[in-house]
């Protein structure tokens, strides 16, 4: 595997805005366009930063996986995105496009409109994400009432025939049941029926497979590849599971701490990992066709460091096999001719990962 | 669902009768019934009467279960007092008593759900502590000294509302709201949690990400499940109101059961207090039922089980 | 704890009502029974016809109010106390026996709440009190027992819990005996929300006995009741105003403290509310 970095840029700045090299904003290329992000949560101990300096884009047709371990912040950077975060939290873009709309400002109510009608969300729970007290048909005709003043039987109409698009057998019927007469996998379908009902542009998906059985998680995962051919909605995946990412994934971004570390196409991603983080995640795990059989998985010594109070330099450093003297200050960005970026001090490496 | 429902009426069934035996018992309180209705003072030969007509003379079960027979095909005996049959004395009263409570639980409503939703959305904010605030007033002052300012303010100062009497819906209105307003700090604290509980489900979190708006998230999704321990708590409370009108109805001259209790009580009519007890358990009882009943019907997981 | 506004605000309040009732007969101005007929109905020193001699006025018998008052308080307080305390005896021992040996004997106590829970308290209390004679301590008697049913809930559903725990199990193989456990392990870990429990029982009782009393059917005059000063002030109380409301406003004070205290407590008990 030959690297491509004979034409590559070498951005010596602070990490704040990251450019995109040559690319004029095509703007309804991008569904969704987001740059330096942060969230910062006021707790009784301080300020936690959860979300911090997040850029990311995904366009029509494509997934963009963001991967990382518990508390990096991929599920509250899903959150800001959707407008969903709790009281308590602050959220500040420098940009914040969707359908090439500059969102950053933008009222409640006009954020509410979109919300559930051009994006959607499904979460990772599918036993506690439904009412219990009412009815399946219910639960998937209400948004798409409300947002497009369709009319009863219009609404059940559609909930019919997305039911039967996600798999479900009996579709008319189950608009008259309970959730809880319905399994965990079947709870899911329901959900991801739900989020299409108003025919989104765009999909987040936290974890939708992770509280699933082993065998019902392929199929939802095919399921979801199969509705994003299908309808064309360009989808952020959100798992800490990179056999999933491998499965699914065209771009991939790689968090930790609140900050995307790397971030580029999943052939790069896999092929020549430049983030040592990313290179450790990879080298944990076993992923079929290229993990040596017989050889020794690698693990990431150290634990998550703490988001409060000031945050400076590279917060892995303390984990680095490869750190530093210059790693506790500022960290350059890194980018490709081909999107791929990264955060790190080291310089590129065509070495593949193992 | 049929299976519970026939549990739960068997054991109603055999709390009532349990009641019954306390409230036959409670005449023999004071030594001797017969002395107790005939009052201190009366002549050995009304007294050795009275024994005689009530047959308290006879073994006890054999009272008891006269007693309870005769309750059982309606025949109420008469009050001594009021020189009627009872039945028909307390019926005629017991739907004036039915109204209040059922006003009153209007009023409690009224004032607790709004109260308890704010005080779950602003948790721990100071519309929270306002609303407790209210919530713990309400139930710091004796009903009775509210009932004396309400008349006070009410009927003496701003001549709005008659002090006494049963007449019309204006006569309701100060004995409502006296009691409503003790019965509301309770709703108030349970809608409050329970909304606490429910808004941080992941059924919410859906209904918020669908982009439907915050006055439909609120009261169709999370206060529709926050409410359910609300009926069980709606029909006890109903019980507690129906016993509890007595101090109401006596300050108000309310023309309903409570008044009658009280005034069986005082001028040593009995037996009819006996009834009375034994109404209003058995009404309560019925409630407590029935709410069990609607809970379980309330909840998808029972009913279609 | 420190943000507990409600637990030291109650305490407070409870504390100063407390002093009052202990230190009645050297804060009365006056003896609460003596009635001065020259000095009938006086307002309080705040209206016009008010005078320092008696700060809170005086009843239409022309005793002084604000000894009144406090005597009022211990009368109020030993109700509470002692109805908390009786009640608080027998449910406690009868949920502790249901939580821990449960079958039979918690089939039988939850019968008995449930079927006390029927009956209406006050209709019974009522007659109990016409029935047997109106005193202060049949009042404490019937209340306490007919209160008990919260308590014996509370205590069921602790002890039930601290009975699955280990330790109990331990002491159970060392051959402890049942009361010995009961006293030891089970009493301890419950006692905070029996406090709890017992300062809502306190102020329902100071209420219920209020409410006899103003029926005329509870503590009997001359004593100095604030339930029974209300009642004998009913008639004057278009003129005279301040002869319910300052026997009013003290008992809302004192319910008021005792569950703000409650709450406090109850907070203080279980963090996971607070914030």
């Amino acid at each position: 595997m030959t690297s491509q970095y004979l034409t590559e840029t070498r951005v010596s700045q602070p990490p704040t805005l990251a450019k995109r090299s040559g690319e004029s904003t095509t703007v309804p290329e991008n569904v969704l366009d987001i740059a330096g992000l942060t969230v910062d949560i006021a707790t009784p101990r301080g300020t936690l930063h959860v979300v911090r300096d997040v850029s990311l884009h995904v366009k029509r047709g494509e997934t963009l996986c963001i991967v990382g371990e518990s508390g990096c912040g991929k599920s509250m950077t899903s959150l800001a995105i959707m407008g969903l975060l709790p009281k308590s939290a602050k959220r500040s873009s420098a940009r914040f496009e969707f359908l090439g709309e500059e969102l950053s400002q933008a009222s409640k109510s006009h954020v509410n409109d979109l919300r559930g009608n051009k994006m959607a969300m499904i979460f990772q729970e599918p036993m506690t994400a439904l009412n219990p007290a009412y009815t399946i048909g219910e639960q998937l005709t209400e948004h798409y009432r409300h947002h497009l003043k369709a009319s009863e039987s219009d609404a059940r109409a559609r909930a019919v025939s997305l039911l039967e698009k996600v798999g479900i057998a009996s579709a008319a019927q189950r608009l008259g049941q309970y959730p809880h007469q319905l399994s965990g996998g079947l709870r899911q379908r329901v959900m991801i029926a739900m989020s299409l009902m108003c025919d989104p542009e765009l999909l987040i998906a936290d974890e939708p497979s992770t509280a699933l059985d082993v065998t019902i998680q392929a199929q939802i995962l095919r399921l979801l590849a199969d509705l994003q051919k299908e309808l064309g909605i360009a989808m952020v995946l959100i798992t800490h599971d990179l056999g999933v990412v491998a499965r699914i994934a065209d771009r991939v971004a790689v968090m930790y701490a609140g900050q995307i570390v790397e971030q580029g196409s999943a052939a790069e991603i896999f092929s020549t990992p430049q983030h040592p983080y990313t290179r450790g995640l990879i080298s944990c795990i076993p992923i079929p066709g290229r993990t040596i059989p017989g050889g020794k998985l690698g693990t990431i010594p150290g634990v998550v460091p703490s988001l409060l109070g000031d945050m400076t330099g590279c917060a892995f450093r303390d984990r680095c096999a490869s750190a530093l003297t210059a790693c506790p200050g500022s960290i350059p960005v890194h980018q490709t001719s081909q999107g791929h970026q990264w955060r790190c001090v080291l310089e590129p490496t065509e070495v593949a990962a193992t | 669902m049929i299976a519970y429902l026939v549990k739960r009426l068997g054991l109603a069934v055999l709390v009532a009768l349990t009641v019954s035996v306390i409230a036959y018992l409670l005449l023999y309180l004071s030594g001797d019934p017969a002395l107790a209705i005939a009052g201190e003072g009366a002549r050995q030969a009304d007294i050795d009467l009275i024994r005689k007509t009530y047959g308290f003379d006879r073994p006890l079960i054999v009272q008891y279960g006269d007693w309870l027979l005769k309750l059982l095909r309606g025949d109420l005996g008469v009050s001594m007092y009021f020189k009627t049959d009872v039945a028909p004395l307390i019926f005629s009263k017991l739907s004036t008593t039915l109204l209040l409570a059922l006003y009153a639980l209007t009023v409690a409503l009224v004032i607790s759900v709004p109260l308890g939703v704010l005080a779950a959305i602003y948790k721990n904010s100071w519309i929270d502590r306002l609303c407790l605030a209210v919530a713990v007033v309400g139930q710091s002052m004796p009903n009775f000294f509210f009932a004396l300012i309400l008349i006070m303010l009410f009927s003496i100062s701003w001549r709005l509302l008659p002090v006494s009497g049963s007449g019309t819906w204006q006569h309701f209105v100060m004995p409502a709201i006296t009691l409503g307003y003790y019965a509301a700090p309770a709703f108030m604290r349970l809608i409050r949690a329970g909304m606490i509980e429910v808004l941080s489900a992941d059924y919410i979190r859906t209904a918020r990400a669908k982009g439907l708006p915050t006055h439909t998230v609120i009261f169709k999704h999370a206060l529709r499940n926050a409410i359910v321990p609300v009926v069980a708590l709606a029909a006890v409370q109903l019980g507690f109101l129906l016993g509890g009108s007595i101090v109401i109805e006596t300050i108000f001259a309310l023309d309903g059961l409570g008044y009658l209790a009280y005034q069986s009580i005082t001028f040593k009519d009995y037996p009819v207090t006996q009834i009375i007890v034994l109404l209003l358990s058995v009404i309560y009882i019925f409630l407590t039922l029935a709410s069990d009943i609607a809970n379980a019907w309330l909840d998808p997981r029972i009913r279609v089980a | 704890m420190k943000n507990n506004k409600a637990l030291y605000v109650g305490c407070g309040l409870l504390l100063i009502i407390f002093c009052m009732a202990i230190f009645a007969p050297w804060l009365s101005p006056h003896d609460p029974y003596f009635q001065d007929l020259t000095y009938r109905t006086v307002p309080p020193v705040w209206y016009e016809q008010g005078t320092w001699l008696h700060p809170l006025g005086t009843d239409q018998l022309g005793r002084d109010y604000l000894s009144r008052l406090f005597y009022g308080a211990r009368i109020s307080l030993l109700i509470g106390a002692s109805v908390a305390v009786i009640s608080g005896l027998i449910g406690c021992t009868m949920g502790m026996l249901a939580g821990y040996f449960g079958g039979r004997i918690d089939m039988i106590v939850s019968f008995f709440v449930t079927t006390r829970l029927s009956m209406p308290v006050i209709l019974v209390a009522l007659a109990t009190v016409a029935l047997v004679g109106s005193s202060m301590w049949v009042v404490i008697m019937v209340l306490g027992l007919l209160k008990w049913d919260r308590f014996a809930v509370v205590m069921r559903s602790a002890t039930q819990q601290v009975r699955a725990m280990e330790y109990v199990a331990a002491a159970q193989s060392a051959g402890a005996s049942t009361l010995r456990i009961l006293l030891t392990e089970v009493l301890p870990n419950v006692l905070p929300h029996l406090i709890v429990i017992a300062t809502l029982e306190a102020a329902s009782a100071i209420l219920l006995e209020a409410a006899l009393s103003f029926l005329g059917l509870g503590v009997q005059p001359p004593l100095p009741s604030w339930g029974l000063m209300i009642s004998e002030a009913k008639s004057y109380m278009f003129f005279s105003f301040w002869l319910i409301a300052i026997p009013g406003t003290a008992l809302a004070v004192l319910i008021f403290a005792i569950n703000l205290a409650g709450d406090g407590l109850h907070q203080w008990l279980t963090p996971q509310e607070r914030g």
